[in-house]
């Protein structure tokens, strides 16, 4: 490189460090504005995207105005563009890190990042819940269990018709009983005897500290990794659909993800031992047992070590697992095959393949299309199984599986495509985080119908 | 793993050979994201069409009934899924949605000057949940043909 392109490459770099903290503080400021319109609409009382919900943020009430989709969608669509600058400069910071060998902190630093994070998801914390009803849910089937002796494996929430939750449950829901894990089912008993309130509160203080731990597991792996942790805990922490739609809807995926990047921390940090990878092991089991998905990880992390440690701890987690899940809940309580066959059939109008089959004029999905979307799953399962036995990061391959699952699900919702996220930050192929956050800017687009034509 | 034959140990970095894999793999990842890319826009295209001539519907209930009602349910199944004929039922008098007899609409064809042409019709009883065809009255048109028993 020659003299004179170096200097004007530096000078660009002062210029750019110059204007960068501003911008970044620009887009902060548009993220946390949008979130809070959503919040402070949401809390003014009934809309199509609030579901029906014991009145927790009355002391918000009066602010705003009644959320709409246009103003929803124009939120979602700064908070979007605001997300997509800041990664950026993140992104555009630790690259000139590493190319120049010098600090670029005065961008984005990590006590920044940190507010930031912080200030987003306090601000949906402390709202009402947003865009779904699973959180209900959740809290009818801890009921069910702990205030009605029902078994919620073998009973759907209209088996507690009286019961004070029962109006909140989303009306499709009424008569499907649980398809999340034993681990899962028995963490929310407790919450059951807060009353409906207290475990509104309390599973959204769960999926607060989830999204914490995971955020904290996200910065110690990317750092362990060379990679800059601001950058990742970012891409990961300000994720418009990670805040509004994962946090704001109180989801346990956010559960099942802390479970996985305790898995691969402890692959990843420090020295690998029998021990370490024992216990990754029991984590993938653990996640499997809050939601089933992340299991997908194990074979992943097996290939990838070939040692026995991660079998013995993944067969041990299981074994307890399973033993305690049939003890409280029957063999309904373990039958996790059935659960996932049961919501493998149906079908949203936001999954890919809704879309594709219109494209190609046909009103929907049908049986045989459910077999491709599986068999060319299983085909992309086999090549990254392949490729990890070849040495390819396992990390990444696991990301790759939980992308190729939520693309190829008929029944895709802004939250399954989070599952690669955190992963995506912490491997070196890079193509992950771009598929990722492609797939996620294609699900924010096919939302914004009723930006273009409103039905009034 | 030192007891283990080569290539069943622990591979600290990727065999060699992988870098036509990984233009194959790009080039396939680009593929599909453009499959994608194509039918999120189709079908974002789709259900804009589809809101046109839902809002298009809506106005020509309200003119037909000369009610300026927010609360109109819309059936898109009746009539044939796809088969962009809608029935529209709304209040014949002011009150909570569906506490009064309520008209319904059998509307389709193409939109002209931001409305559609009504087919026929038929009344509901007052607080009456779902329109089903033994609650159907008062039918009217050659769009009821055949939905209605009274």
């Amino acid at each position: 490189m020659s003299v004179a392109v170096s200097s004007e490459r530096g000078a660009a770099h002062v210029r750019s460090e110059r204007w960068a903290p501003a911008l970044a503080t620009l887009l902060a400021l548009l993220l946390v504005a949008a979130a809070a319109e959503i919040v402070l609409d949401g809390a003014a009382g009934i809309s199509p995207l609030i579901p029906k919900s014991p009145a927790i943020a009355g002391w918000l009430e009066g602010i705003g105005e009644r959320l709409g989709y246009r103003v929803f969608l124009i939120a979602l669509l700064v908070s979007t563009a605001a997300y997509a600058g800041l990664v950026a400069l993140a992104r555009g910071a630790s690259g000139a890190q590493a190319a120049d060998g010098r600090a670029h902190a005065g961008v984005i630093s990590k006590r920044w990042a940190i507010v930031l994070i912080a200030a987003l998801q306090l601000i949906v914390f402390v709202g009402p819940i947003l865009l779904s009803t699973d959180v209900f849910s959740y809290i009818a089937y801890a009921r069910m269990g702990v205030e009605h002796g029902l078994n919620p494996y073998t009973h759907g929430p209209v088996a507690i018709a009286g019961d004070p939750v029962f109006k909140y449950v989303g009306h499709d829901w009424l008569r499907v009983a649980t398809a999340y894990g034993p681990l899962y089912t028995l963490l929310s008993y407790p919450l059951a005897l807060l009353g409906v309130v207290g475990a509104l509160w309390a599973m959204k203080l769960e999926a607060l500290l989830a999204s914490a731990g995971t955020l904290a597991l996200v910065w110690r792996c990317a750092r362990a990794r060379g990679f800059d942790p601001v950058a990742a805990i970012l891409i990961v922490g300000a994720n418009p659909l990670f805040v509004i739609y994962g946090l704001g809807g109180a989801h346990n995926d956010l559960i099942m993800m802390l479970a996985m990047m305790a898995a691969v921390s402890l692959t990843i940090v420090g020295t690998p031992t029998g021990r370490r990878e024992a216990g990754a092991a029991a984590w993938v089991v653990a996640g499997a047992l809050t939601k089933a998905t992340v299991a997908v990880l194990l074979p992943f992390m097996i290939v990838s070590r070939r040692r026995p440690a991660p079998i013995l701890g993944a067969v041990a987690a299981l074994v307890l697992g399973a033993l305690i899940g049939f003890a409280v809940f029957g063999i309904h309580g373990i039958d996790v095959v059935a659960a996932l066959n049961r919501d493998a059939a149906f079908v949203s109008t936001d999954s890919f393949a809704v879309e594709i089959a219109h494209l190609f004029g046909k009103p929907g999905v049908f049986p045989v299309d459910h077999d491709l979307l599986k068999a060319g799953l299983v085909l992309i399962l086999l090549h990254l199984l392949w490729r990890t036995w070849r040495g390819y990061d396992w990390v990444a391959a696991s990301g790759w599986a939980l992308l190729a699952i939520s693309v190829t699900s008929t029944w895709l919702l802004a939250w399954y495509i989070l599952w690669p996220l955190p992963l995506a930050v912490v491997t070196r192929d890079r193509r992950l985080l771009a598929a990722t956050l492609a797939v996620q800017a294609l699900f924010i687009v096919h939302q914004i119908s009723p930006l273009l034509v409103q039905v009034q | 793993m030192s007891w283990a034959p080569p290539w069943l140990r622990p591979r600290t970095v990727e065999l060699r050979g992988t870098g036509q894999l990984r233009l194959i793999e790009t080039t396939l990842l680009l593929l599909v994201g453009l499959v994608l890319a194509i039918a999120t826009v189709n079908d974002l295209a789709r259900e804009a069409g589809i809101n046109h001539r839902l809002v298009a519907d809506l106005k020509t209930w309200r003119h037909y009934t000369g009610h300026d009602y927010r609360n109109i349910s819309i059936d898109q199944e009746t009539l044939g899924a796809g088969s962009q004929r809608e029935i529209l039922c709304g209040n014949t008098s002011p009150g909570a949605p569906k506490s009064r007899t309520q008209i319904c609409l059998a509307i389709w064809g193409p939109v002209l000057d931001g409305r559609r042409t009504v087919h026929g019709g038929w009344y509901l009883p007052a607080n009456v949940e779902n329109d089903v065809r033994s609650d159907r009255y008062g039918c009217f048109g050659p769009g009821a043909r055949g939905l209605c028993l009274r």
